[in-house]
């Protein structure tokens, strides 16, 4: 991934030089204003965070005023605290509640996704095309979809506000077993043959030569239902009715619309909250971008 | 309060044959509630709030709770679109023992709550009727009225003077006026982000001279009338003079304070609040009428203390709540007069209630008396639906309000008909 | 294994349980058609304008010559971000209908006056902002996976198109990078749709107040969180909603593979 990144693709062969100068005036034209254009879809894609941000260490008079204040007059870092003093929002515990349903998720999804795509790349059984069309058909369909008889289901195992029914349901990704699988054809088959040789089954094959082997995939998926599992809204609005198993998404989305909105207040919370991802994102970003380039190849 | 004056709820049997077998499934497979048990004999309790907006409230009734020997309450304070949430929750065994609310008509027909009847023994007369009758099917009470809250028109004085517009006393001159106080940047009125069609409701067809349904159960509003009213209510979308998109929603005074708005439709419970930033520039109105046989028209609602039928201490439940909305009346006026404002729901507490005997408080006690309206238990959740989504296309599309009120009375008659039957 | 088709599985559960009369209702239901009928205008809007902007982004990035792990972090950052907390600004910060919203801000420095974004529904100004949210959180993840089919492209076809004439520019993306970038293009329109039949974030937190929701831009989603969870608790109407919505996309999904050949087997 990083060889790509760094080295130069495409068209810088295509500035062989044509004689014509004018054309070379215009192609350099051409290349200025792209470069604006950029920086002005820059400054509009980083124009929400600054929102975020400048809301939530304004005062409400800032952010409510008659004139439009770019930067809050002073930085109030008080309203960090207001936020977590304040008993009617019961945001670390709700962060709590996403880290804890993240990481299980995240662990869990990939062990069942890993394994699971393993098995489509690898194991040969009966069947074993029709199995994979079916497949392709529950990636189609989200299990956001069918939240209705998800939610009857989990209500009939009396889940409710637990976080085995944030949790469970939400392990068994078709999508991230495709992306294991995809990676797993891509893996040489030498040296699954070799262990193979050595007298190891499937099982022992998987976790000792596969696993170790490719772990930037493991990097790369985890990174992703990470994140998509912190950020999830539907299921846990669904799923966490009692306020002890309320998601920090299910917090803030429950104070945008309460009777009475403080907006520095609701603004500190969402910056607080988007933290956690920030730091993921710097830690893992390479990951993350590998795991995003890999969704899109064959499909 | 912004919720309690919507009540309403429908499931065909159908539905309910569903919603019930799932409520069996919970009940014979669900074992967990995330509940421990109380300390030593006491049972554990889980009660659940709205979220108020009114500084104090959530600790008056951690209080209240924390004074109760024979049980060990938990009190949760829901903040959101808190209806919808106890409804999903009586679905399920983690629904709370004791909850407000305005039980539905399915919650009740469904066996969702349990009856109270008994526990208004002695004291039933001195409940408020307009609110103790949408608690009520068929004789027996599901909830107990806890404190009454109306909403009614709030406006400045010194901008109707500065506009030369006198309060409105019909809806063409409410029309009129807010056309008149809109300039730049301060919008004539607010009636909500979505302009109107979710707090309105059934107040303009109160205001025409009409109802939701009559007293021998059929549709109230089957009358050239209601177009007309209902059509005109576009007229401020037309004239670009109603306040939408505001940061905070009717039921929060905000706006009307941040002076975006000249008048706004809220809650009786911003009444403290608006009166601490403005002082005496203020006035209020009930929703002026409309047409011959118009009248002035104000909601009231109150929400009911209910119990769930699928309570593991039921009993528990029933004398916690008799202990607390029957007879510590102390309580109660402690609850509906010292934080924000409601009238209580007891008459002899109303009676000699001091804050509610002068200005803008006793206007309003005195609109809830006059023109105090509370919506019928029988008009369900999807009459409900169907009415809210045409008054919406009425007021923002403009659409045709003859067709739009034709399409809600037939789903209106059929519901009806199956809720009677 | 077969736990991965749990979800599936699921929506069988529903139909053993109340029985066909539901369907019939649901499908005689103008709101549950007219959501339909939004989803499919909402997919039409954004599913190009995602994958139009994703491909103007990585064309441009993958031509810089400096800065390109920069600008690819800037576009890709909204991707930590969620759709309610991305709904939240939007609607409180961006497009509120007063004085103090951003865009009102904008729009009153050319002298424009307040617009109540949310609520206008003519001309419907409410779809600018929910396209623009989802716009916003997508367009980054999807400009990465073209970029990288971008970096897929021998550079040699590009030699020989020069060698051949063909202009830089237009002619070089519509006879090489565009054909090329097929296979990619094909798997992002495929997430797109995808991801458009989940919506319902961005819609539930956009346009919801505490007494329900507008009857436009409703899409199947959140009127079948309202009828099956609100205080109508219609679990079964709600569930045959959710197996027709799912067999829909289950239609859609194998046209799709038809129109664009996929399917066949791969290895």
């Amino acid at each position: 991934m990083r060889q790509r990144s760094t080295d130069q693709p495409t068209d810088r062969r295509m500035d062989l030089p044509t004689g014509l100068s004018t054309a070379h005036a215009f192609r350099r034209l051409a290349r200025g204003l792209r470069l604006v254009l950029l920086i002005a879809l820059a400054v509009l894609f980083l124009v929400p965070f600054y929102l975020l941000v400048r809301n939530g260490l304004a005062t409400e008079a800032d952010i409510t005023g008659a004139d439009w204040t770019f930067f809050p007059r002073s930085l109030q870092w008080g309203n960090l605290r207001e936020l977590f003093d304040d008993s009617s929002v019961p945001m670390l515990h709700a962060l709590w509640n996403s880290a804890v349903i993240a990481v299980l998720t995240t662990a869990g999804t990939l062990l069942l996704a890993s394994m699971a795509g393993y098995g489509l790349a690898r194991i040969a059984y009966p069947y074993a095309s029709q199995v994979f069309y079916a497949f392709l058909v529950t990636l189609m369909i989200p299990s956001a979809v069918t939240f209705v008889p998800s939610f009857v289901l989990v209500s009939s195992l009396g889940w409710i506000s637990t976080l085995r029914g944030l949790i469970v349901p939400t392990l068994f990704s078709a999508f991230a077993a495709f992306l294991f699988r995809q990676y797993f054809l891509g893996f040489p088959r030498e040296l699954e043959d070799a262990a193979r040789v050595d007298g190891l089954g499937h099982w022992r094959t998987y976790w000792r030569i596969v696993v170790p082997n490719t772990r930037p995939v493991f990097a790369a998926v985890g990174a992703i239902v990470f994140i998509g599992s912190w950020n999830s809204f539907l299921w846990p609005l669904v799923i966490g009715q009692q306020r002890d198993a309320w998601t920090v998404q299910v917090a803030l989305a429950t104070f945008t619309t309460a009777q009475t909105v403080n907006l520095h207040e609701l603004f500190i919370a969402a910056a607080v909250s988007i933290l956690p991802l920030l730091v993921v994102f710097l830690v893992l970003q390479r990951h993350i971008v590998a795991g995003a380039e890999r969704s899109g190849i064959d499909e | 309060m912004p919720h309690s004056s919507t009540s309403a709820n429908s499931i065909s049997r159908r539905y309910l044959l569903a919603a019930t077998g799932a409520l069996a499934l919970t009940a014979a497979c669900g074992s967990n509630t995330g509940r421990a048990g109380g300390a030593g004999d006491r049972p554990a309790l889980d009660q659940w709030y709205h979220q108020y907006g009114e500084a104090g409230t959530e600790q008056a009734v951690k209080r209240y709770a924390a004074a109760y020997r024979r049980a060990e309450i938990t009190i949760e304070w829901r903040p959101g679109n808190y209806d919808q949430q106890t409804a999903a929750a009586l679905l399920t065994k983690n629904a709370p023992d004791v909850f407000e609310g305005s039980p539905t008509l399915d919650q009740i027909q469904g066996g969702q709550v349990a009856d109270l009847t008994d526990l208004l023994d002695g004291v039933r007369e001195d409940f408020n009727p307009a609110v103790l009758t949408p608690k009520t099917y068929k004789g027996k009470v599901y909830g107990i009225p806890q404190a009454i809250d109306m909403q009614m028109l709030y406006y400045r004085k010194s901008l109707l003077d500065k506009a030369g517009v006198r309060p409105p006393q019909t809806l063409d001159e409410l029309v009129d006026a807010a056309r008149a106080l809109t300039t730049k940047d301060v919008k004539g009125l607010f009636l909500g982000n979505d302009g109107g069609a979710g707090v309105l409701g059934a107040t303009p067809l109160r205001a025409a001279g009409l109802e939701l349904v009559t007293s021998d159960g059929a549709v109230g509003f089957d009358d050239p009338q209601a177009a007309r009213t209902l059509g005109k209510l576009h007229r401020f979308h037309k004239d670009d003079s109603l306040l939408l998109g505001a940061p905070t929603d009717w039921s929060d005074p905000s706006a009307f304070l941040q002076g975006l708005t000249a008048m706004q439709w809220t809650g009786l419970w911003a009444l403290p609040q608006i009166e601490k930033a403005l002082g005496d520039d203020f006035g209020v109105l009930p929703f002026p009428r409309d047409g011959a046989r118009g009248r002035p028209s104000v909601p009231v609602g109150a929400y009911g203390s209910a119990v769930s039928a699928h309570s593991g201490h039921i009993d528990a439940a029933k004398a916690y709540v008799k202990w607390l909305w029957v007879e510590r009346t102390d309580y109660q006026e402690d609850f509906a007069l010292s934080y924000g404002f409601h009238i209580p729901a007891r008459i002899s507490l109303a009676k000699k209630a001091a804050a509610l005997a002068k200005g803008a408080a006793a206007e309003a006690v005195r609109f809830t008396t006059e023109h105090g309206y509370a919506q019928p238990l029988l008009w369900t959740a999807r009459s409900q639906t169907a009415y809210q989504d045409a008054l919406s296309r009425i007021i923002t599309e403009g659409a045709d309000p003859e067709a739009q009120i034709r399409a809600v009375v037939a789903t209106a008659n059929a519901e009806l008909k199956r809720v009677r039957s | 294994m077969w736990l991965s088709f749990f979800d599936a599985h699921n929506t069988v559960t529903p139909i053993d349980f109340v029985g066909l009369d539901n369907y019939s209702e649901i499908l005689g239901d103008p709101s549950f058609i007219s959501s339909l009928v939004t989803f499919v205008v909402f997919s039409l809007f954004i599913v190009p304008a995602t994958y139009g902007l994703s491909l103007a982004l990585a064309l441009m990035v993958a031509r810089l010559r400096f800065a390109q792990a920069f600008f690819r972090s800037v576009f890709f950052l909204p991707t930590a971000c969620s759709y309610v907390v991305a709904a939240m600004i939007w609607k409180l910060s961006i497009f509120n209908g007063v004085r103090f919203g951003l865009a009102n801000t904008v729009l009153g420095w050319f002298g424009g006056s307040d617009t109540a974004w949310l609520s206008t529904t003519s001309p419907p100004w409410y779809w600018l902002v929910i396209v623009t949210v989802r716009l916003w959180l997508q367009a980054g993840f999807y400009m990465v996976i073209l970029l990288a089919g971008l970096q897929r492209i021998p550079r040699t076809l590009y030699e020989a198109a020069a060698v051949d004439g063909a202009r830089p520019g237009w002619q070089v993306f519509r006879y090489i990078t565009f054909p090329q970038l097929r296979a990619t293009s094909v798997a992002v329109v495929l997430l797109l749709v995808i991801n458009a039949f989940q919506a319902f974030d961005e819609f539930y937190n956009l346009l919801s107040t505490a007494r329900g929701y507008p009857p436009y831009a409703r899409p199947p989603l959140v009127y079948l969180y309202y009828v099956a969870l609100g205080q109508g608790q219609n679990l079964g109407l709600g569930s045959a909603g959710a197996v027709i919505l799912a067999l829909i996309i289950a239609v859609v999904a194998v046209v799709q593979a038809r129109w664009f050949g996929l399917g066949r087997q791969e290895d």
